[in-house]
């Protein structure tokens, strides 16, 4: 739980949040400037500037009128910047140890099987790929025993390489570590699947803050969706691998199912991410026969939400999460989508992609 | 090659120059590290005030501890009851070359600082390090190779210091002088030769303290790119 009600000066404006934060996860969206990356330095104690209350768990980082401003050191927080921050003359492994405090050997080693980091401990950080590095902060930070994760991502377009995003462990952080996050990030679909709250910002001030799925509508989701385009992102089980048919099939944690090319490198029982863009999604307004799309799904329209020049509709099929679906207006109007009307989607097995 | 004495000489000289450099190494790294760290009013004026010795005569500012350290001063007449005397003795020609090479270290761990980027050192201490810890654990490391240059420079300046060392310590053989005074000792009643012996003897040592000083400058320079 974290109590903002802060100011900030910064170059071009004052940053004024105030805002409970009360979930496990809170995405912080918002435009390029719009002070995201102020608001995660101020809860670090890096704005010696800041001033107005920050409260974490009880605990006051920040009181002005008080006269209480703890040091970046006694505040506990596990600070990921946008570059990684990586220290150049210490290894991955030496990074990582860095800020275990007391020598917590166990934090460390978890940190790094949680991360994936074992293949790559021993290499320096200028040697590392973009995610790699991300993934060493992320692991460094999480060795030092936070009360709250502060995580700036700079890799969220739904174009980014996929190896290079950093969404799988943050699912897994938030699984087996059980810490608060604060993620800012420009990806909706990765809000949608990770955050309980949202919170958006612009030009300094808090344009929206909620439930994420309720935030479809506002403006400031749908200017990210619609300048990042939205992923729906499923975390899933392996069912099983049907050789003949070309398919592996997977459920979600909700219960929907999604077939996707044969892949036998997965082994059944295990979990994964899996990514398919809401403009890969086809609704259709009658059942569907004679299709070759290997995942068709009937279901009622929940949302239908501007994005943009765009409509994104939501289609409850009976299992979470629901379908988002990226459509044309001209599409919306020739098939008279509307609010609870009974349509039918269809996916391609290819169109998934493992995150 | 070289004689009893000149042997002496030269030693003194190394040692002088050693003692010197690892005297003057705390207070420079914390000068280098605050004109590094301080963006306040009068910032160009302290860093000129810092680098006067490099640029005004030795014997200008041999004087000025010449006059600091006599007996008139408190401070000469304190340092003479404790029997620590400066003028005329080896800890004139500590005091006068380290003065002398104070600003080349500063100079060049200054740099080296201003090009330690201060996000890290924001990291480290939301990683739990106090601001000591940091310094040694993040700042330094990363400009070790700029300050190591600048001890490295200040050594080498040392080596070679005369005109503050003949005003504030003389030139007294076997007590004061070191290779410097000795050349120009040996050049003044006629030794020529050995004058060029002992000049040669510091050709060598200055080339391998730069070449030195030069070589962790360029691979600071390299790193910082990557």
């Amino acid at each position: 739980m974290i109590d903002l009600s802060i100011e900030v000066p910064l170059a071009a404006f004052t940053l004024r949040v105030e805002a409970a934060l009360a979930g496990r996860v809170t995405a912080i969206l918002g435009p390029s400037g719009s002070g995201k990356t102020s608001l995660l330095e101020t809860v670090a104690g890096l704005r010696p500037k800041a001033r107005g209350r920050v409260v974490l768990d009880g605990q006051i980082l920040l009181d002005d009128t008080r006269r209480i401003r703890l040091s970046p050191e006694r505040r506990r927080v596990g600070y990921v910047p946008q570059d990684s921050g990586l220290f150049p003359h210490l290894s991955a492994l030496g990074n990582v140890r860095f800020g275990a405090r007391g020598g917590d050997g166990g934090r460390v080693e978890g940190a790094i099987d949680t991360l994936g980091l074992r293949p790559i401990l021993s290499r320096s950080p200028a040697s590392l790929s973009g995610g790699e590095r991300q993934r060493v902060a992320l692991a460094r930070a999480l060795a030092t025993d936070p009360s709250v994760l502060l995580l700036d991502e700079p890799l969220a377009s739904v174009d980014v390489e996929l190896k290079e995003r950093i969404l799988p462990y943050l699912l897994r952080v938030r699984e087996d570590w059980r810490v608060p996050m604060l993620y800012v990030t420009h990806n909706v679909g990765e809000a949608l699947a990770l955050a309980d709250q949202v919170l958006v910002l612009r030009d300094g001030g808090v344009e929206a803050s909620g439930m994420p799925s309720q935030l479809l509508s506002s403006p400031a989701m749908a200017r990210e969706v619609a300048a990042g385009g939205i992923e729906n992102i499923f975390v899933v089980r392996v069912l099983s691998h049907d050789v003949a048919a070309g398919v592996t099939r997977l459920r979600s944690q909700g219960g929907l199912d999604v077939a996707v090319p044969l892949a036998p490198s997965r082994p059944p029982g295990s979990t994964a991410t899996v990514a398919i863009r809401a403009e890969d999604v086809l609704v259709a307004v009658e059942p569907i026969r004679g299709l070759s799309a290997r995942n068709v799904y009937e279901g009622r329209i929940t949302r239908l939400d501007q994005t943009g020049t765009d409509v994104l509709v939501c289609v409850d099929v009976g299992g979470e999460p629901a379908w988002l679906a990226r459509l044309t207006p001209g599409a919306v109007a020739e098939l008279q989508l509307s609010h609870d009307r009974h349509v039918w989607l269809a996916v391609k097995s290819h169109s998934a992609r493992w995150v | 090659m070289l004689t009893a004495d000149e042997r002496g000489v030269l030693l003194f000289t190394l040692g002088i120059a050693g003692l010197g450099t690892l005297l003057i190494l705390p207070p420079g790294v914390a000068v280098a590290l605050a004109l590094a760290r301080y963006r306040g009013p009068g910032k160009g004026a302290l860093e000129t005030l810092l680098s006067l010795p490099l640029v005004l005569p030795p014997t200008a500012v041999g004087l000025f501890l010449l006059e600091a350290f006599s007996r008139r001063t408190a401070l000469g007449a304190g340092l003479a009851a404790a029997g620590l005397d400066v003028v005329f003795t080896w800890r004139g020609v500590l005091v006068a070359t380290s003065v002398m090479s104070f600003p080349l270290l500063v100079r060049s761990a200054r740099t080296a600082f201003e090009e330690v980027d201060p996000r890290l050192v924001g990291i480290a201490r939301t990683l739990g390090r106090g601001p000591v810890a940091t310094f040694f654990s993040v700042t330094l490391p990363l400009a070790r190779r700029g300050v190591l240059a600048g001890v490295t420079l200040a050594f080498a300046r040392a080596l070679g210091e005369f005109g503050a060392t003949v005003m504030v310590a003389g030139n007294i053989p076997g007590r004061t002088q070191t290779l410097a005074l000795a050349i120009f000792h040996d050049n003044q009643v006629g030794r020529d030769d050995r004058a060029l012996v002992l000049a040669g003897v510091t050709v060598a040592l200055a080339f391998v303290a730069l070449w030195t000083a030069e070589w962790l400058t360029r691979r600071s320079a390299r790193r910082g790119e990557a």
